[in-house]
């Protein structure tokens, strides 16, 4: 069907997405074009690509993809962290619950510094060794409090909360020092530490990766009740997608570098409708199984440095027609809280059965 | 901590007793005993003397008793040196352990400054150079490091006294004061003391310019690899998007970690500098530890070698015990035991 309205829906949206259409809502991060470019001797890699988003405030957004789909790059950009010599393009536009919007990735160096942290924080991948192994935790929060000019003591305090609702003793663990805690208590640890500022929005990257299993459990309980309590926006960053089902309100499937789908958690499990995540969805056979038991998906995950024309998952599409090689499909709106970048989705349900079984 | 503690500390007791007894059991074994050679030099210079009276000063000089059976002769000798009684020099016509109570004293000033020198410039340079790595510093400084580190200090030293000792005449080429100058250290009188310690590190800038110069390369080179890990480091990452200032991230952050792993080297650069130090301070007619131990070598001085050899082999041991037992203090990992995780 649906070139002709694939078509239409192109010229009429143009760079924007389905999401920005519905004006009220409430958007804290909105991104526009946003590409990731690292100069390389054999061309350029563009490790993110054109990508549009708008993240609502006080969700939980799950974003999902292989390793090397760019989700890293993406969480890197959207607090314009890109490591050098990292060239990050296009529009991130954050929106402070009272004030102007912010232009993130036009800030100088001073005022890029207060937002760090103050409004958008980050947890990294490998809360392992994201503390200095010679300093103890009090003085991390205390140095942190410190160059923001924050207040010492009030900081203390709300990290000992902080530290509370992660269920840690905020005494024992602000006297110690990075190698006494274990790998769970130092990533909570690390998720108080980013949250010690109030910062309006926590990115975090893989924050469950080195975990096992009953931790990242534990962990995705503790974010929702976080976010709850502290009125946060959460963008979890993850190649485990039945983890994130259990936490996010919506989920956006990254592939190459840009989005393939984006929808509420809900729709996303049940009806997902881009061929590739449902390619994910049936390789994992039980939505509650450990991740060690999902297959891979076949085929190579796409080169940065040349991405392939049309869809860039045509190659290892099962549905991919003449189209899909030469015409890159646009977003396309499913419904209103689903949308979805292929040519062929109405046939999906025919083409891609959905082999689990489970409820969200 | 406590364990470790008595553990170190047992070590290095164990290590110094090693050392004390493979020292009597050279002096047991060395070829030529030194006793005989001792006792034909006494009977030569003095043919008058009573055997009785040979035996005596031989005990007296070697601080053993070779009339006596081995295992007293191992105990009277532990004793003695238990009690600070190294022997009687031969050559120098006073105990060793005075002599080299007063040699020590000098090596230890000359190197240690030698050594603080040669650190604090590799680091300030190590870190410069992991800060712009791959520059046409970075580059230079590393090419110019590993020369100077693998030249021996001696060769640096000659070179050192011919030129600016001899023929410019900027410095003097032996002794560690001017005779004129009166060796006081009193607060009451800071004139006199600044101009003998300024007299002190006059006479001894060649020694340790020779020191310095060899040595820097090898510890920019190591705080040059340690920085730049410490740069690598995931923590670094967020301790500048934590927006902590450029000089907290460079001094608590890169500095400290990167030398922590060179604390120990220090302290061990102390006893190995000290125990090369015979040959520094012959060129440049030092008379510090090293010196007297050369003397003493040329001149069959037995008692007078095996204080030294001692000496120094106990100030490697004492050395490698304080870096051990203070390491905790300025690592948190220490302190603990290991890593928990
Ligand atoms: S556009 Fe074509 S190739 Fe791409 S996912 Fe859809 S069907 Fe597959």
């Amino acid at each position: 069907m649906s070139n002709t309205s694939s078509n239409l829906h192109e010229r009429q949206s143009g760079s924007s997405t389905f999401d920005s259409q519905s004006s009220d809502e409430d958007i804290v991060l909105e991104c526009r074009n946003l590409s990731v470019a690292f100069e390389m001797d054999r061309g350029t890699s563009r490790v993110l690509h054109d990508v549009d988003i708008d993240i609502r405030r006080g969700e939980i957004i799950g974003i999902v993809g292989e390793s090397g789909s760019g989700k890293s790059m993406f969480a890197s950009a959207l607090l314009n962290a890109v490591v050098s010599p990292g060239r990050t393009d296009g529009q991130v536009t954050y929106h402070p619950r009272d004030g102007e919007p912010v232009d993130v990735l036009g800030l100088d160096k001073g005022p890029l510094r207060s937002l760090r942290w103050e409004d958008i924080s980050m947890v990294f991948q490998g809360a392992m060794s994201s503390f200095n192994p010679t300093m103890d935790f009090r003085e991390h929060f205390v140095e942190t409090l410190d160059a923001h000019d924050y207040d010492i003591a009030a900081g203390i305090e709300r990290a000992e909360e902080l530290l509370s609702d992660l269920y840690l003793d905020p005494q024992r663990v602000l006297d110690s020092y990075p190698h006494e805690l274990s790998g769970g208590m130092k990533q909570r640890a690390l998720i108080a530490l980013a949250l010690v500022l109030e910062p309006e929005v926590l990115v975090m990257d893989e924050p469950t990766a080195a975990l096992d299993l009953l931790m990242q459990r534990s962990i995705i309980s503790l974010l929702s009740e976080l976010r709850d309590k502290y009125d946060l926006t959460m963008v979890f960053i993850t190649h485990d997608l039945p983890l994130v089902t259990k936490l996010a309100d919506r989920i956006g499937v990254l592939y190459a570098f840009e989005f393939a789908e984006v929808g509420d958690t809900a729709e996303m499990v049940r009806d997902p409708k881009h061929p590739y995540t449902r390619a994910l969805l049936n390789a994992t056979p039980n939505l509650d199984a450990p991740l060690t038991e999902m297959r891979p998906i076949s085929g190579a995950a796409p080169d940065p440095v040349d991405v392939p024309t049309g869809c860039p998952y045509h190659n290892r599409c099962p549905m991919a027609t003449a189209e899909c090689e030469d015409i890159k499909p646009p977003m396309d709106a499913v419904s209103e809280t689903h949308e979805v970048a292929c040519h062929h989705w109405p046939d999906v349900d025919d083409e891609i059965p959905l082999s689990t079984g489970v409820q969200k | 901590m406590y364990e470790y503690f008595v553990k170190r500390t047992g070590q290095a007791l164990f290590t110094a007793f090693v050392v004390v007894t493979l020292s009597f059991a050279l002096v047991r074994l060395m070829p030529g005993n030194p006793a005989d050679q001792l006792r034909g030099q006494l009977i030569r210079n003095n043919p008058s003397l009573s055997q009785q009276e040979i035996n005596r000063r031989v005990a007296n000089y070697i601080n053993i008793d070779y009339s006596a059976p081995l295992h007293e002769q191992y105990l009277d000798y532990i004793a003695g040196i238990l009690r600070g009684d190294l022997g009687q020099s031969i050559s120098q016509n006073a105990s060793v352990a005075e002599i080299l109570g007063q040699a020590l004293p000098w090596t230890v000033f000359a190197f240690s400054v030698a050594i603080l020198l040669m650190f604090v410039v590799g680091i300030a340079l190590g870190s410069i150079m992991a800060y712009w790595e791959g520059s046409r510093f970075d580059v230079g400084t590393t090419g110019i490091g590993i020369v100077l580190n693998s030249t021996p200090n001696y060769v640096t030293a000659l070179l050192f006294l011919y030129v600016f000792g001899f023929t410019l005449g900027w410095f003097p080429t032996s002794g560690h004061i001017s005779s004129q100058v009166v060796p006081i250290v009193d607060p009451l009188r800071p004139v006199a003391t600044f101009q003998f310690v300024a007299d002190a590190v006059y006479h001894a800038s060649l020694l340790i310019a020779a020191v310095v110069i060899t040595g820097f390369g090898g510890v920019a080179l190591a705080m040059r690899g340690n920085s730049i890990q410490v740069l690598g480091e995931d923590y670094l990452r967020v301790a500048r998007l934590r927006g902590l200032s450029d000089t907290r991230i460079a001094l608590r952050y890169v500095a400290r970690n990167a030398i922590l792993p060179m604390y120990t080297g220090l302290l061990l650069a102390f006893g190995a500098v000290i125990g090369g130090s015979a040959i520094l301070e012959q060129v440049f007619t030092y008379p510090g530890l090293g010196y007297y131990i050369v003397a003493a070598v040329e001149a069959r001085d037995y008692p007078l070698m095996m204080g030294g050899f001692v000496l120094i082999t106990l100030a490697v041991v004492i050395g490698a015990f304080i870096a051990d037992l203070t390491y905790g203090l300025v690592d948190p990992r220490v302190s603990t035991g290991g890593d928990a995780s």
